[in-house]
């Protein structure tokens, strides 16, 4: 990874900038059930695999700050949502997203399973999804 | 079953752009786009780019882009299977490098 940022830095001018998003490493997946009372937390989807990738790409980016190729312009972070109708959605939307997918923790697909018989009708799954924005300038 | 084909597990479109204008803008610039997979952000932010170089090392995700790209007339993209770690080091430089999901 601090090779691929080394890389870009050598072709790029004084005063540019180089954009990293990623998925955020510690605000993890929320899956929830939105009825039309209110909000249900379920689950934190965990994905430790991605969670050294992420780590790993947090280092690269501070080491070529401290090389003196880059200097940090910002960190910025946001969240973002998708609104889901039934669980087979719920399936699509982890199958979509690249290996290692996140799982959940045990015990809390049943719970989820549990709570979505028992939902009241117009209810809806949501997933609460984070990113991370990194700015650096080329020195 | 028209609404399963609209899920995705990536932010809504738009949204990475208006947090990379936040830094810093697309608007003519030549761009490295790192990991562009099928050119899902790439299409979003092209056509008021200057050039940009978006590159992948799968080559399936490339031949999407392409496909994508040939329907929608977007001539200042070129995708290419590759690596940044294989990118010649001389070379016309670039504005701002994008590492979008892929670092």
């Amino acid at each position: 990874m601090v090779h691929a940022l080394r890389r870009a830095g050598q072709r790029m001018p004084s005063g540019g900038s180089l954009i990293s998003i990623r998925p955020h490493r510690t605000w993890r997946p929320l899956v929830s059930i939105i009825t039309p009372s209110g909000k249900v937390p379920v689950a934190r989807l965990i994905n430790s695999a991605f969670d050294s990738r992420l780590s790993a790409a947090e280092a690269a980016l501070v080491r070529v700050v401290q090389e003196g190729h880059f200097t940090l312009a910002g960190i910025q972070d946001h969240r973002y949502r998708a609104r889901l109708d039934n669980l087979s959605q719920l399936r699509t939307y982890l199958e979509l997203i690249a290996p290692p997918r996140p799982r959940f923790p045990a015990g809390r697909r049943a719970r989820l399973l549990n709570l979505w018989e028992s939902r009241p009708r117009g209810s809806q799954l949501e997933i609460a999804e984070s990113v991370v924005v990194t700015a650096l300038q080329r020195c | 079953m028209p609404a399963e084909l609209d899920i995705s597990a990536y932010p809504p479109d738009g949204m990475e752009v208006r947090l990379i204008e936040r830094f810093t803008t697309l608007r003519g610039r030549r761009i490295l786009e790192v990991g562009c997979g099928d050119g899902r952000l790439t299409f979003q932010y092209a056509p008021t780019a200057g050039l940009v170089l978006a590159i992948d090392p799968d080559r399936a995700s490339i031949e999407e882009a392409l496909d994508q790209q040939a329907r929608l007339h977007v001539p200042n993209v070129a995708f290419r299977v590759g690596s940044v770690e294989r990118l010649p080091t001389r070379g016309a430089p670039f504005d701002v490098a994008l590492f979008s999901w892929s670092l």
